[in-house]
């Protein structure tokens, strides 16, 4: 006690060191050590939890750097007594190093297949979703409550109003952007949630003036595109990655059943849509029976279609030139690069359906599908990453929630949350 | 001549039995090769669709078919592959060939509805359903079939307008009395739903795994009205199911009162109602649904006989001993004990059932005795169990002597601990522990191995070889008078060194201070704990007041402390378990 008084009245500086104290021993924390290691290979204590801190220090204005494919894709982080503090706490792993010790791995970065990228500003993060909306229903939404990364929830109203300038990244995860409610009607009629969800969507498409959910998600579809357009980052899983395409693509073409919109798919739709409109998909198959769950052939593993369903298998990441290539690198980052695949609405991307010049960042290899892809437009980007939840390969409607703390080294996790941080690096001319 | 002439007849009798018998035998093959071929087909069929190759089951049934148009396990499986397919259009071609063949086959006419009704040709339909009934004018099979096709489309109006037509139609008002029912559960129409199940029942009781599973499902607020319809319907099958209900609705004892009542006088079929009673009680964990199943297992003892029924009713015996029901117990034993026909084995397991019972109701002397009578029937490992918790007893009852002499002979793991703790409650701390450690971490039960670990770490950093204070603190706690044993912890602490007992006891007195709803004064002794600098304690009294603030809704002070304890105590055990409730208070993980 006598100690943490005298420390007390030595100031606040010292108290916070203080608290960190043992911590720091532990650490072996030299006098001149003024940079953090935060190792992202098997030596991590959270995995997860390591993206929180690095966006932390760069919320409190730090400088911090991305070693992309140096020991997993550590970060460089400030050895201030808060990041140290917050390390800690959290449970993450990290080696303090002098400048000398820094310039020894940043020589080693510039000879091998490496680079070292700048981080500057925490990301504005902004997620899609209704507003009742389960909290633990969506894998993105989970990956930033577990590491603490702050966000804030948007949803149709928002979109139409214009606010998405307010932010720099978007997520959308499990939304049917045609309107027709993920074609649950087959399976889940007079499920009190689905009955919900059509309520409110129908009452929330009805203020904003269109005439049905389907035009008004395509709307909301519309906006976002938009938002990419003028610089944004877009990340999206599930089947927000298929039906965004195809709402963009169906402009002008009924695609939605007759329960979602009054009125019967055009038969003729297939051959009408503007795939130049879509993001990343072309020329695919559109199912048109509302008896099928399935949207259109985009998706390889159907997951609710039992004479189409594909079995899982795993996903393997693509190596890139992390100096050619820095972008593609940062959100392939991680400590493993075969992953076990995980089933959602919209599992995975078919190779005859993508469009020319994207970039596949992971697949299967010899399946006619590919898992996560990337790609630009306008002054944006976009990432599509199928499936529904990492470590929830075969997740139902109403399961439990995923509990991170029992997944800390999630790679499946790590890619998203490579997408998180990925807006803060620097922007330099990019080589691809 | 006549000879010959009787050997000429006799020869062409011969020649035509012999030509007959050719024939026969030809006709015989004739037709048995397509009907092998038939069955070939079939079994093809089956075998392609249960691996999955639906598009070969459908050439193989259609084989099947074209040889036999009018097949109906062959046209059900064409229905079956081809809707895999989804080209169930596919199947017209084979319809049409099995009504053209046989227009009387019932059968047929399903696939045939369901087919229209999936092309989305209603007049063709119900043209079809038409036909149906007027072939099978008493049969409930088409209506059944027309309403679930309704019910695919969700018309449930459909689906009802179907059921009132069919009960007029065939002047029987329980006609499709169970489809009636799932279609009012379906709408929350539970009274409907209850007289209906109650209707079906009566006609077959097959359905009473079914009612029971729909039923089941009833919400809270429409329970009572439930059994209100059911008992107002009057059957015995009503007043069954009605008793079941309630015995998976949390009344079970009333449960059984009613269901007894209505028990069939067949004893098999009885036997089958009270096994459906206990299902519903699965598992048995209140009291009340123990009591229940006790009942119910007296019940089917009393419907069976020789070494069924003893089992039965040492079974009863045993789950009114957990339920607390010491007389019913009894009354199994006593009926037991005097039943000369008990199988031997069945007559020493109600021996110690009863000894059980008496240590349950605390009458020591008397268990004992009865232990000394039973002792020679009883399987060495249980005579061992039921000396260790006699011994127990006797501690309890503050005779440590006694208590040390029933156990001197067992030389088992779980009888090292029990030694280990009569040790303890002399104050013997050297001993004890010495003891505790030999019983390692993994004797008896998973209950009994954690307090042994938290004895021993409570023994841990106490100097003294000997202490009757704590020794007597701890019997009083294994007697239940936890305020006493509180009084003799608290008083102890404050006279141990901190890092030498203190600490740890004032952890403990705190423990049992919120074990019992003393949050505040629970508060002030993990704090004191926690203050005390001992370095083995404090991160657990930490943890203990961060859970406990954390539970008052008190969760910025617990943040506080836990962050205290993880960046003090970094190399801590309870680390893990602080942050697991940081990342709870913090809404990082969802709370357990």
């Amino acid at each position: 006690m006598k100690r943490r008084e005298f420390l007390r009245q030595t100031g606040g500086g010292v108290l916070a060191a203080s608290a960190v104290g043992p911590f720091l021993q532990r650490l072996n924390v030299r006098r001149a050590a003024t940079w953090l290691l935060i190792p992202m290979d098997d030596s991590q204590g959270d995995h997860l939890k390591a993206y929180g801190v690095t966006f932390r220090t760069l919320e409190r204005g730090a400088k911090s750097e991305w070693f992309l494919n140096y020991r997993g894709g550590s970060f460089l982080v400030p050895a201030d007594s808060a990041t140290v503090r917050d390390a800690a706490l959290a449970g993450v792993s990290a080696e303090p190093l002098d400048d000398g010790a820094v310039a020894g791995i940043k020589a080693q970065i510039e000879q091998e297949n490496m680079d070292a990228v700048p981080l500057e500003k925490a990301p504005k993060v902004a997620i899609y979703s209704p507003p009742n909306a389960a909290p633990w229903d969506d894998a993105v939404t989970m990956a930033l409550q577990y590491a603490g990364i702050p966000f804030e929830k948007v949803w149709d109203p928002d979109v139409i109003g214009d606010k998405l300038h307010l932010y720099d990244w978007l997520h959308l995860h499990h939304e049917d952007f045609t309107g027709q409610y993920s074609k649950f009607y087959l399976n889940y009629a007079g499920a009190p949630w689905l009955v919900d969800m059509v309520d409110r969507n129908s009452h929330t498409a009805q203020s904003l003036g269109f005439v049905s959910v389907p035009a008004e998600k395509r709307a909301v579809a519309q906006n976002i595109a938009k938002f990419v357009e003028r610089g944004g980052f877009l990340f999206a899983m599930c089947t927000a990655t298929e039906t965004l395409d195809l709402a963009l693509a169906s402009n002008g073409v009924d695609i939605a059943a007759a329960y979602a919109d009054g009125t019967p798919m055009d038969p003729a739709a297939a051959s009408k849509m503007h795939w130049d409109q879509a993001f990343a998909f072309q020329n695919a198959t559109l199912f048109q029976s509302p008896t099928v769950s399935q949207f259109s052939d985009i998706d390889g593993h159907q997951v609710n279609s039992p004479d189409r369903r594909q079995p899982l298998g795993s996903f393997t990441l693509f190596n890139f030139s992390a100096k050619i290539d820095p972008v593609a690198t940062m959100l392939v980052q991680n400590h493993r690069q075969v992953i076990p695949d995980f089933y959602g609405l919209t599992t995975s991307f078919t190779r005859h359906t993508l469009k020319h010049g994207l970039t596949i960042l992971a697949d299967e290899p010899g399946a006619e599908w590919v898992k996560y892809i990337h790609g630009e437009r306008g002054e944006g980007t976009w990432t599509f990453f199928g499936g529904h939840d990492p470590e929830d390969p075969q997740h139902q409607i109403g399961d439990q929630p995923t509990d991170l703390s029992l997944h800390t080294h999630s790679p499946g996790y790590r890619l998203i949350l490579n997408n998180v941080l990925f807006p803060a690096a620097k922007k330099r001319e990019l080589k691809t | 001549m006549k000879t010959l002439a009787t050997r000429g007849r006799r020869s062409g009798v011969r020649c035509w039995l012999i030509h007959a018998a050719w024939l026969t035998s030809v006709t015989c093959c004739v037709f048995a090769v397509p009907a092998r071929a038939q069955q070939d087909n079939l079994t093809q069929g089956f075998d392609l669709e249960r691996r999955g190759n639906y598009a070969g089951a459908a050439d193989a049934y259609r084989a099947a078919l074209k040889a036999q148009p009018a097949d109906v396990g062959a046209l059900l499986g064409l229905e079956r592959a081809l809707t895999a397919l989804n080209r169930l259009p596919d199947i017209v071609p084979q319809i049409q060939a099995a009504l053209a063949t046989k227009p009387t086959a019932s059968g047929i006419y399903g696939v045939a509805l369901r087919t229209w009704a999936t092309l989305e040709k209603p007049d063709s339909a119900r043209k079809v359903l038409d036909r149906w009934v007027e072939i099978q004018p008493d049969d409930e099979a088409p209506y059944r079939e027309w309403a679930n096709l309704a019910l695919t489309r969700r018309d449930r109006a459909e689906a009802r307008r179907t059921y009132v037509q069919a009960r007029e139609r065939l002047k029987r008002p329980d006609a499709l009395a169970a489809e009636v029912a799932q279609l009012a559960t379906l709408e929350e129409d539970f009274p409907t739903a209850a007289r209906e199940w109650a209707q079906a029942i009566r006609r077959l009781p097959g359905y009473r795994a079914l009612a029971l599973n729909t039923l089941g499902g009833t919400p809270d607020r429409n329970r009572p009205v439930v059994l209100r319809e059911l008992e107002k319907e009057g059957s015995a099958e009503a007043r069954q199911v009605a008793g079941t209900l309630m015995a998976r609705w949390n009344d079970p004892v009333s449960g059984f009162r009613l269901l007894s009542g209505a028990l069939p006088s067949s004893g098999p079929q009885a036997i089958e109602v009270l096994r459906q009673f206990q299902d519903a009680l699965e598992p048995p964990a209140t009291a009340d649904a123990k009591r229940a199943q006790g009942m119910s297992l007296e019940a089917m003892a009393a419907r069976t006989t020789g070494t069924q029924a003893s089992r039965y009713r040492l079974d009863a015996a045993r789950i009114y001993a957990e339920a607390g029901d010491s007389e019913s117990a009894r009354r199994m034993l006593g009926t037991l004990a005097g039943d000369p026909n008990s199988p031997r084995g069945v007559a020493a397991d109600a021996g110690g059932t009863l000894v059980s019972v008496l240590l349950d109701e605390g009458k020591i002397d008397a268990a004992a005795r009865e232990l000394s009578q039973h002792q020679g029937s009883l399987p060495p490992e249980q005579l061992q169990q039921l000396k260790r918790r006699l011994a127990m007893g006797w501690a309890r009852a503050g005779n440590l002597d006694r208590a040390d002499s029933a156990i001197a002979d067992d030389s088992t793991v779980e009888g090292l601990d029990l030694a280990g703790r009569l040790k303890l409650f002399r104050g013997d701390l050297t001993g004890a522990s010495t003891l505790l450690r030999a019983a390692g971490p993994f004797a008896g039960s998973r209950d009994d191995a954690t307090s042994r670990t938290a004895i021993l770490a409570l023994l841990q950093p106490i100097q003294d070889d000997s202490l009757p204070e704590l020794g007597a603190a701890l019997l009083d706690l294994e007697r239940r008078d936890t305020v006493k044993a509180i009084t003799g912890l608290e008083r102890l602490a404050g006279k141990l060194p901190a890092d030498a007992g203190g600490a740890e006891l004032r952890l403990q007195v705190g423990r049992l201070q919120l074990a019992g709803g003393k949050r505040d004064q629970a508060e002030q002794s993990f704090r004191a704990a926690a203050a005390a600098g001992a370095e083995a304690t404090t991160p657990a009294a930490f943890l203990e007041l961060a859970r406990l603030l954390n539970s008052t809704g008190r969760g910025a002070e617990s943040q506080a402390i836990l962050e205290q304890l993880i960046l003090e105590h970094p190399q801590s055990a309870v680390i893990p378990q602080a942050r697991r409730l940081l990342d709870e208070i913090r809404g990082a993980v969802p709370r357990t």
